[in-house]
């Protein structure tokens, strides 16, 4: 499903990703750990396509296309999605707009006809349920006004539309205190299709107590440094990163 | 001198333009003549027409159609008032208007009449040749009275246009006037709209002024407070591209305790088009516990669209509540790649990020029926023909 290849990566001229490569089946959970700077959010904003960072080496393909040829838009229509760190407030955009506009882009890019008022204000209402997301907040500009919870369970809301074959959650639970993490991870799991793909990036084991990710990676100063499956996220809330990253500098060292 | 061609005609038609006109207006044109004379076109040097070259858009030679029959009304009621707000001896343009001008409007709500439905006007301008047209409105609130004024200005396409229109607005005591201002005409056309408006105490004044296709288009708007209690509410959005050039012209001037003024403008300048804003708030001695709030927020789309911002406040007050600030900037990055990554295209993003800012403005619009209207003028505006889907809906 998803190929990263040697990827590296600069935003503003600095180097962040120094040779990433990851592979996601479809249907498999991996989760990105590693302390601020070390670059996972690079990771996402690459992939997504975001124009402040510059790719200078190594390929990403995604279904078979690669994807660094697709503009952020053609990025999404194939099935990719990224639920923001901090989603952002755009007054004066009612969700319904927002959220209209975005589906019939997809299903014009398939070659669908768009969806007609009633059809798609209907589900809007079936998966705005699953996230206990209000009727009052579909119906207000995106974002404004919402709490920290509110606006990360309009993430996924926004998933759940879009039925996207990859997720990315950047730090979805940061912000959150336990009820809405267990809302929105529950919100994710009920919404999820066996064969959708996620990369779950988080510095907790809390919102992986849900997800149950397949495999679990490290990433340190733009390298995945360690890869493995959940034990190594419970070890990590055990013992933190210093033990990697004295592994990691041992091994170069030797 | 792009003076001389006015002064020409005028006295070479000067037995029409009275005979074909009424005692009412014909009373002031000496007046206004000697005004012109001695002012000419307001040049860029003076401080409230240094974002617009007046003379320039003066200068090419316009037919001018004069009525061919008397205009008969009965004026009695208001001929007291008539060019008491609009001074020509403080404007060029004002006495040129007041010099030429051959017929009016007047709309007069008798005291503590209610008028339960909009009155509209509607100018559409037609022309087999360029054409100037010197227009001029009354509106007359008594006390208590209650009115909503539509001006719809449009043009038919293919044809130059110069248009000067003085607008005077009294607003009684109680009274509550609405005044919407709507201009949807096109690059050809060059537009000079003077409205001048008082209120008295306890009265209401909503001012708007929406741009949404013009050439040049400059609007001035004095609003004086005169009674105690008194309240004006002025908004405008203008949206240019192309060579536009959009300029408003406010002043707010607080004569009276107790008054309240809030004022909103909010431009959309594309491609090469020019905005200016300049809006003054006066807030005299006698004008005491004045609470006043003045806002121009601009978007600025290219590097080669212009946006001129002058937000003005001068208080001789002590114990008053005022602010004013203005804001010109780009569209939202974040907004706009949060909006990519859902699958939005660039263009429709930019699109609705547009309609969204400039739909602050229509929010505040009392009047429910037109902030439908003009939310649907604004889409259709910002959509080029090929992915608008307005008309046949």
């Amino acid at each position: 499903m998803l190929e990263i290849k040697n990827l590296h990566a600069t935003v503003s001229g600095k180097e962040i990703l120094k040779g990433v490569n990851l592979t996601v089946k479809p249907g498999e959970i991996h989760a990105l750990m590693g302390i601020n700077g070390a670059g996972k959010s690079t990771l996402s904003n690459v992939l997504v396509g975001h124009p402040a960072y510059t790719v200078t080496e190594g390929s990403i393909t995604f279904r078979g296309k690669d994807l660094l040829a697709m503009s952020p838009d053609e990025r999404s229509h194939e099935g990719l999605f990224l639920s923001f760190q901090q989603p952002v407030e755009i007054p004066g955009v009612s969700m319904v707009n927002f959220m209209r506009a975005a589906l019939n882009a997809k299903r014009k890019y398939w070659g669908l006809e768009p969806m007609d008022a009633g059809a798609f204000l209907k589900l809007m209402r079936e998966k705005r349920k699953i996230v206990e997301l209000d009727n009052k907040l579909t119906s207000r500009s995106v974002n404004e006004g919402f709490s920290g919870g509110e606006k990360k369970r309009n993430e996924i809301f926004q998933m759940a539309m879009l039925e996207p074959s990859m997720c990315i959650l950047d730090e979805t639970d940061s912000g959150l205190d336990v009820d809405a993490l267990r809302i929105v991870a529950e919100g994710f799991n009920k919404l999820r299709k066996p064969e959708t793909s996620a990369i779950v990036i988080t510095h907790y084991q809390r919102l992986l107590d849900y997800l149950k990710p397949d495999f679990v990676h490290v990433l340190i100063d733009g390298r995945i440094v360690k890869d493995g499956g959940p034990e190594l996220a419970a070890e990590i809330e055990r013992r933190g990163f210093d033990w990697i990253k004295d592994e990691v500098q041992g091994a170069v060292s030797l | 001198m792009q003076e001389q061609q006015y002064l020409d005609f005028f006295h070479a038609q000067r037995n029409q333009l009275d005979t074909c006109s009424c005692d009412m207006l014909n009373a002031h044109r000496d007046e206004a003549l000697a005004a012109f004379q001695r002012l000419g076109f307001p040049s860029q040097k003076v401080e409230r027409y240094k974002y617009t070259d007046v003379a320039a858009a003066f200068a090419p030679n316009y037919g001018i159609s004069l009525r061919k029959e008397p205009f008969l009304g009965d004026f009695h009621a208001v001929q007291d008032l008539y060019g008491t707000l609009a001074d020509v001896n403080a404007d060029g343009l004002t006495a040129l208007n007041t010099m030429l001008v051959q017929d009016m409007v007047v709309i007069n709500v008798r005291a503590g009449e209610q008028k339960e439905h909009p009155v509209q006007i509607t100018n559409t301008m037609r022309a087999t040749a360029p054409l100037m047209q010197n227009r001029r409105l009354m509106i007359i609130a008594e006390a208590g009275a209650h009115v909503q004024v539509i001006l719809t200005d449009k043009a038919e396409a293919g044809q130059d246009f110069l248009v000067t229109q003085v607008t005077e607005v009294f607003v009684g005591q109680g009274a509550h006037v609405e005044l919407y201002d709507i201009e949807d005409s096109h690059e050809r056309c060059h537009r000079f709209h003077q409205v001048f408006s008082q209120v008295e105490a306890g009265g209401h004044l909503t001012h708007v002024t929406f741009t949404l296709a013009s050439g040049v288009t400059r609007n001035q708007t004095d609003v004086r407070l005169i009674g105690a209690g008194a309240d004006a509410q002025l908004l405008g959005c203008a949206i240019t591209n192309g060579t536009q050039h959009v300029d408003n012209n406010t002043l707010i001037d607080h004569r009276a305790p107790e008054g309240t003024s809030r004022e909103l403008y909010k431009y959309v300048v594309d491609q090469q088009s020019t905005g200016a804003f300049a809006g003054r708030v006066l807030v005299r001695e006698e004008a005491q516990q004045t609470d006043s709030i003045e806002r121009n927020a601009n978007l600025v789309c290219t590097e080669q669209a212009r946006m001129w911002t002058q937000p003005m406040l001068e208080i001789y007050a002590d114990d008053v509540k005022c602010s004013h600030g203005s804001t010109v900037g780009q569209l939202n990055n974040d907004a706009l790649f949060y909006m990519l990554q859902r699958g939005i295209s660039e263009a429709e993003a930019r699109t609705l990020l547009k309609q969204a800012f400039a739909s602050e403005v229509l929010q505040e619009i009392p009047l429910e029926s037109l902030r439908q209207r003009l939310h649907v003028l604004i889409e259709k505006r910002f959509r080029s023909c090929e992915d608008c889907k307005l008309c046949k809906s």
